[in-house]
């Protein structure tokens, strides 16, 4: 059974005590790593792939159905406050501002920095938008709560020695049951490397959102597309939340893996189950 | 030596191989590679030129893999980005890799470099350097982070490559004589073995239905743009994000079908410059008859 580390950092008071550090818990002890798995992933594959064909039962969907982390992260909630439009311009601010930050970028203005990089990469995107209809206070508002979530992340960040090859956003794409299905990922960091003996890839994934039972959810289908990605099972699994300051973070093995498997494949049941429904009906 | 190109309308194309993106597998693909490649001569470079030359244009047109993918339509104007920028930042920063303690600073240094090109008035207007010297500070930061993290991609994808292996110096290109025609082929890593080299090319997003036909397409200029119209023994299409590696072997088939496919995409340019969408059936009999 994998054991979820709980780390919890001060952020509402100054405490004398030294926060513990995001890059300090992603390295552990690195003695005890295991060696680099690189044959279940195989496995996982197939155990998806049988999924998807008892679903869709050979069946080649027109569009496929698109898993994302959001997907698991929000499993049976209907109303969730994070999908508002100033919540995404906030977290699209917060994940840009955590880039500029591993890049070891000064950031001397948290939100007017973050929001110009953004304008830089994505110029026509609707978050702007969003944000030219803002009136003066809301606008305030997101600068002060945006500033505050930088500020949190810079204390927790710590520094990513280049040996461990930190790399931010990194995006996967793995298609299941021909085009039925589409499982997309996007994990804010990733740091070490895939070539060495024993396992040494670490994830991040930086959330507005206090952590709650979905964050595990996250955490797993990380690890869980990372070895799809690579057919190598990563070392560990984290997720920073920047609005509490906690750091969950676990160890992969096969059973965490697994279970991200089962997760999978009951988000598709839940979102396929009408189309099962039809068949079934006479 | 087989037959010029063109010279056979149709013709079997060699197989697609595909395998997951790991160590063993791109080793297994290079090794695997056959040993008998395609070699392009005067007359198939002549018999190119005339099927282009058959197909007018009236400006000079630049041909590549993506337009070839996408069934010839023109990609829309060139707008730089952190996401167009981090190929060429990273290319080069990998190039340096043995001078500096870092991938950052690698590309730290590549970005200065192009900001002290701007800076002396070397940089023309749309280059590299003149975008990035009018970027703010913020964007640089971004367009760094971009940079890094291909880099940290490609390496993550070659370093496990037991053959001697090079960052390519550029992309490759040739000219087609009289023709008014360039075409590009996109290369990423050069592995040179015993029997011949292998072409690595490394893209974003997962491979569609056509990246066959691109990897072809990028095959027929990397042999046309070699001084003695050598194929390289297979073209490697990595596509990290999906886990993902496509090969095709450096056979006349391919350079073959490489070079009706970019066929096709002048034609359907043309005809979209001169009288809009064509309809399915006039543009099959015209390329037909272009290519046969």
């Amino acid at each position: 059974m994998s054991q979820l580390i709980v780390k919890v950092v001060d952020v509402t008071m100054l405490s004398e005590r030294a926060p513990e550090v995001i890059s300090e818990v992603l390295r552990g002890d690195r003695s005890r790593r295991p060696r680099r798995d690189d044959v279940s992933a195989a496995g996982l594959r197939a155990a998806l792939e049988d999924h998807v064909f008892r679903v869709f039962a050979g069946e080649q969907r027109d569009a496929p159905v698109v898993i994302t982390a959001a997907s698991l992260g929000a499993a049976g909630r209907t109303l969730d406050f994070g999908d508002s439009p100033v919540a995404r311009a906030r977290g699209i601010l917060v994940s840009t501002a955590f880039r500029l930050l591993v890049a070891q970028v000064h950031l001397a203005d948290p939100y007017d920095d973050a929001l110009t990089a953004w304008r830089g990469e994505h110029p026509h995107h609707e978050v702007l938008d969003t944000l030219t209809h803002l009136d003066h206070d809301q606008l305030a508002r997101l600068r002060a709560d945006v500033t505050a979530h930088v500020t949190t992340l810079q204390r927790a960040i710590g520094v990513f020695p280049s040996s461990w090859r930190p790399r931010t956003s990194q995006r996967a794409r793995q298609l299941l049951g021909g085009t039925s299905v589409c499982l997309s990922d996007v994990v804010d960091l990733v740091v070490g490397s895939t070539q060495l003996a024993v396992a040494n890839v670490a994830l991040v994934d930086i959330t507005t959102s206090p952590l709650g039972p979905g964050a595990e959810r996250v955490m797993r289908y990380h690890a869980l597309m990372q070895t799809l990605r690579t057919s190598v099972v990563p070392l560990r699994t984290s997720i920073y939340s920047s609005a509490t300051g906690e750091l969950w973070s676990t160890d992969v093995d096969h059973e965490l893996l697994m279970r991200a498997v089962e997760d999978v494949a009951r988000v598709l049941d839940r979102w396929t189950a009408p189309l099962v429904e039809s068949r079934v009906a006479p | 030596m087989d037959g010029p190109v063109g010279g056979i309308a149709g013709g079997p194309v060699s197989a697609l191989v595909q395998r997951r993106l790991t160590s063993q597998n791109l080793n297994d693909l290079i090794e695997g590679a056959p040993d008998v490649v395609a070699v392009v001569g005067d007359e198939h470079r002549l018999s190119l030129t005339s099927r282009f030359r058959a197909v007018p244009s009236d400006e000079h047109r630049r041909l590549d893999a993506w337009m070839v993918e996408q069934a010839g339509r023109p990609p829309g104007p060139f707008v730089w980005s952190p996401a167009t920028a981090r190929r060429l930042l990273a290319s080069n920063a990998l190039r340096r890799r043995g001078q500096v303690d870092s991938l950052l600073d690698a590309v730290r240094d590549e970005v200065a470099e192009q900001l002290l090109r701007a800076a002396k008035g070397y940089a023309r207007a749309g280059s590299l350097g003149h975008w990035l010297a009018g970027v703010p500070h913020p964007v640089l930061g971004l367009i760094t982070a971009e940079a890094v993290n291909w880099a940290t991609q490609c390496l993550e994808c070659v370093e496990g490559i037991a053959s001697p292996w090079r960052i390519a110096s550029s992309d490759v290109y040739y000219d087609v004589a009289r023709a008014r025609t360039t075409l590009r082929g996109r290369r990423d890593v050069v592995v040179e073995t015993p029997a011949g080299r292998v072409i690595v090319r490394i893209r974003s997003g997962q491979p569609g239905k056509s990246a066959g036909p691109g990897l072809r397409a990028d095959l027929m200029v990397e042999t046309l743009a070699h001084p003695e119209g050598v194929a390289p023994r297979r073209y490697l299409g990595l596509w990290p994000d999906a886990g993902l590696v496509l090969g095709v072997d450096g056979s006349m088939e391919n350079v073959r079908a490489g070079a009706r496919d970019f066929l096709r995409a002048a034609v359907v340019q043309r005809r979209l410059r001169l009288a809009g969408p064509p309809s399915p059936g006039r543009e099959s009999d015209e390329v037909r008859g272009l290519v046969a």
